[in-house]
């Protein structure tokens, strides 16, 4: 036996690259395929709900026989439900998701008159809580049982576990209202406020002063499960043998840290990370409710209240859709960070 | 000559929650520039300990007593600077790289760039580590283009000899091996140490080796060392140690690795088969014409099994012995009915094997399996009862189910049965959890035992005991074997005929006295030549 000798395993990935094309066109086909179900499953959930929508739109006014099937007649709801359904998915393929019956508008319209402020407001919220997150995560870890590890994971674990509406009023009476000889430094409600000087500056500065109270809400709810995802993640990797390896080329120990830990503990907090940016557009409910922050989230609470089913069926959709194309970009992320699904 | 390495009354105590343990207690070694010496003992004796504390590499609940001279220098007295900067550029390491000590993210060539960049003086041109790299992978016999490989695209033998050149990068004066073969097969094993032995003696490079392995130490360094329970009991030049070992622990590390051919190291009663108490004679088990494949992800056909005829005979040890990928464990699993041929038929008692149904459960129930790694093989939340009695529960033979489990453990020498039956799997010694397991298969009194690198995993003295239960099962009940495994030594123990297997095929099969000392085959030849043995010691 001789040492030239090739050896006698050897690796299969030395023929190329899977093509990538083709895994990208597979994800995205299947998120087609999850999203057209999404919209089945959205006509006929709220087809099934009780109630007349005829009547709960002419609640408050007294209507006669005639008026309401004329009403009917105009939103299609005087049809069997099979046609009902073949229009919605041919209005859907155009782009079109009915009328709002509170509005009286086209919902499509509605829907994206929101989703700034709410890409806004959760974006930022969940951007920061990753990064404050995932930094806590990686330090608690590196001093588990530590005082650092004990203060991190207590703090973060109460404010997880209140509750979102509760911690926004606080947030609104402390900072909004004013408790005291405090006065309110932030505003209570909206967006923007209506005496603003013209220009874009005082804009930016307007609406980045109305986001800070809901924002930090948001981030003080959601910010531990970053922490706690990353902290278990690099629990995980710390006794592995490459950190010793990199530990005996004589590497800083916060090299050790950055270069070799996290990347490898980073990669089961992906997953979560997209998960959250796909509920990114659904908003906070409660959080826009409290804040009356004019997002998707108070959009589908208006609509839950009468309840506007068009709209309703509008918004489910998009929060469907929108966590599956983040569900399909979660995937294809992944294949960047670990070599090893890449392959698979 | 200053000695490279030189320890002092060296040992390490880990602060425990039951107490300090020690793990190393007065060792003195010392080696000079261009030696080799190799390590050997169990696990837990201490060994591994003991390497990393050269580079003070030990976990904060280690404590080291004594010195540790490196190069002259005392490594408790440096600063962690100074010590950063004698890790990898006086004493590098090789890990177990077949497992878990490269970086699964990083490309091998950035993993083997990195020390370089940290160990220059002044930042390196990138051409110049580029080109470094290139060399270093000369060196190792691994192909350029193999540089962007990231760890798992490599095979063990690939793997392991990255971990070489990464130790070699920045020329350091010792190279601690810990284990640097365990985990590979016998012929990559040959190949690898053949390169590490050439590397070191081109470049006058000391040698540390560290591994269970009595035979790859002594194939490789010219004094060894047996370290048991913390201490350093025997030293001496290899040849010498292994021909006249002294401490009756060396020679039980000696007796796990047989010389093939010598008929001293073959276990009582094999090579005897048909002479038990209730043997049956005949065919139990075989394959005729099994072919299996696979379609692998670039929707490639994989033959993993090509047209294998196999017979396991009543009361008989049969040896399945090749590398690694050659298509035994795939083979096996067809045999248990687990996976099902492309063509070919699988027989037992002369009846094709039931695809379904209650025939299929019945034979289950009589050929049962073993597995390598007993850890991964029992669920850390039963106990010893509930996981012997799994199979009773499955067969739904329920009825006198605790006298059955007490003579399953027992039948595997765990007596009294009682003590261990409210144990959990973290309670028990390696050798004891591979009993649990045994006993797992022994429960459903089956006819025929498949194992699969049934003692692979154990330690030397605890490998001798359960091939003896394997031979003691076969004399008392009758029970066949087949053993699945890339050690010929243990074929050599315990197995009365012998089966090699190699890409999907078997070459040759036979009666283990002469497959092994008179093999046909030129692959058989190849096997038996990779085999470490202490004839091959450098000189």
């Amino acid at each position: 036996m001789t040492d030239t000798r090739d050896e006698f395993e050897t690796s299969a990935a030395s023929t190329g690259p899977p093509p990538l094309l083709r895994f990208v066109a597979a994800k995205a086909g299947g998120g087609v395929v999850s999203l057209f179900l999404v919209a089945v499953l959205g006509f006929f959930l709220f087809r099934v709900l009780p109630g007349d929508p005829a009547r709960t739109m002419t609640r408050s006014t007294p209507v006669s026989a005639e008026q309401l099937a004329a009403l009917r007649h105009r939103f299609g709801l005087d049809q069997p439900l099979y046609l009902q359904f073949r229009d919605f998915v041919i209005d859907l393929l155009h782009g079109d998701l009915g009328t709002s019956y509170i509005y009286n508008r086209p919902v499509a319209e509605l829907i994206l008159e929101r989703v700034g402020p709410t890409v806004l407001l959760v974006g930022t919220a969940t951007v920061l809580a990753v990064l404050v997150g995932l930094w806590m995560g990686a330090r608690a870890a590196w001093h588990q049982g530590g005082p650092v590890d004990r203060w991190f994971t207590s703090v973060g674990l109460t404010l997880w576990s209140v509750p979102t509406f509760w911690l926004g009023l606080l947030a609104l009476m402390a900072f909004g209202v004013g408790v005291g000889p405090l006065p309110g430094l932030f505003p209570v409600a909206g967006m923007s406020s209506a005496n603003v000087p013209a220009g874009v500056v005082p804009h930016v500065l307007d609406v980045a002063h109305h986001l800070v109270l809901p924002c930090l809400t948001l981030v003080a709810v959601i910010y531990a499960q970053f922490m706690m995802v990353m902290r278990t993640s690099l629990l995980e990797e710390m006794g592995a043998e490459y950190l010793t390896t990199a530990r005996a080329k004589g590497l800083r120990e916060d090299l050790v840290r950055r270069r070799h830990a996290v990347p490898n503990a980073l990669l089961p907090t992906v997953t979560l990370i997209f998960l959250h940016l796909g509920l990114v557009v659904a908003g906070a409910i409660t959080v826009e409710t409290v804040f009356s922050w004019p997002g998707l989230g108070l959009l589908t609470y208006e609509a839950l209240r009468v309840p506007d089913l068009p709209l309703l069926q509008g918004t489910f959709i998009v929060l469907a859709g929108s966590v599956i194309v983040m569900n399909v970009l979660a995937e294809l992320v992944y294949r960047l960070l670990d070599p090893r699904v890449r392959d698979s | 000559m200053t000695p490279i390495l030189r320890l002092d009354g060296v040992s390490v105590t880990y602060r425990g929650e039951d107490g300090p343990h020690r793990a190393v207690v007065d060792a003195n070694l010392t080696l000079r520039p261009g030696a080799t010496l190799g390590l050997a003992g169990e696990s837990g004796c201490g060994k591994t300990s003991l390497a990393l504390a050269v580079l003070r590499l030990l976990p904060r609940s280690a404590r080291v007593d004594g010195t540790i001279l490196l190069d002259g220098h005392d490594i408790e007295r440096l600063t962690w600077g100074e010590l950063r900067a004698a890790r990898w550029t006086s004493a590098s390491v090789v890990f177990q790289g077949a497992m878990h000590a490269l970086n699964p993210v990083r490309t091998v060539a950035e993993q083997i760039a990195e020390p370089i960049r940290l160990h220059s003086p002044e930042r390196p041109a990138a051409a110049r580590v580029r080109a470094r790299v290139t060399e270093l992978l000369e060196q190792v016999e691994l192909p350029g283009a193999r540089r962007d490989a990231y760890p798992h695209e490599l095979s063990g033998g690939q793997r392991q000899r990255v971990m070489i050149a990464m130790a070699l990068a920045c020329d350091p004066r010792l190279i601690i091996a810990d284990e640097p073969t365990t985990a590979l097969d016998v012929v990559v094993q040959a190949q690898v140490l053949a390169l590490l032995r050439r590397l070191v003696s081109e470049r006058g490079i000391a040698l540390l080796m560290i591994s269970h392995d009595l035979s790859v130490l002594a194939a490789s360094c010219r004094c060894l060392g047996v370290m048991y329970r913390g201490r350093l009991v025997e030293e001496g030049p290899a040849r010498q140690l292994v021909a006249t070992p002294e401490h009756e622990h060396t020679r039980a590390l000696a007796a796990a690795f047989p010389t093939i051919g010598d008929e001293g190291s073959r276990y009582p009663g094999a090579g005897e088969p048909g002479e038990s108490a209730g043997g049956v004679r005949g065919s139990l088990l075989a394959a005729e014409g099994v072919s299996v494949e696979f379609g692998d992800r670039y929707r490639n056909r994989v033959r993993a099994v090509r047209d294998v005829d196999l017979e396991v005979m009543g009361d008989e040890i049969l040896a399945l012995v090749g590398q690694s990928g050659s298509g035994k464990t795939t083979l096996a699993r067809t045999l248990l009915g687990l996976c099902p041929p492309n063509a070919g038929t699988v027989y037992y008692e002369g009846r094709p094997l039931a695809t379904s149904g209650r025939e299929l459960r019945a034979f289950r129930g009589s050929v049962q399996l073993v597995l390598q790694d007993p850890t991964g093989a029992l669920n850390p939340k039963h106990t010893v009862y509930e996981a012997v009695a799994e199979g009773l529960r499955v067969h739904g033979c329920a009825d006198d189910e605790a006298v059955r489990v007490r003579e399953a453990l027992e039948a595997a020498e765990l007596r009294p049965a009682e003590e261990f039956t409210a144990r959990f799997p973290h309670e028990l010694s390696g050798g004891q959890r591979q009993r649990v397991v045994i006993a797992g298969a022994l429960v459903l009194r089956p006819r025929v035992l498949v194992a699969d690198e049934p003692v692979a995993s154990l330690d030397a003295t605890v490998r001798g005991e359960i091939l003896a239960l394997l031979l003691r099962l076969r004399r008392e009940r009758g029970l066949s074997a087949l053993v699945i495994t890339h050690d010929l030594g243990l074929a050599w123990n315990i197995a009365d005929r012998v089966a090699v297997m190699r890409s999907g095929e078997i070459v040759e099969t036979g009666p283990v006295e002469r497959v092994l000392t008179e093999p046909r085959h030129d692959y058989t030849k190849e096997l038996l030549a990779a085999v470490p043995s202490f004839e091959g010691s450098v000189s």
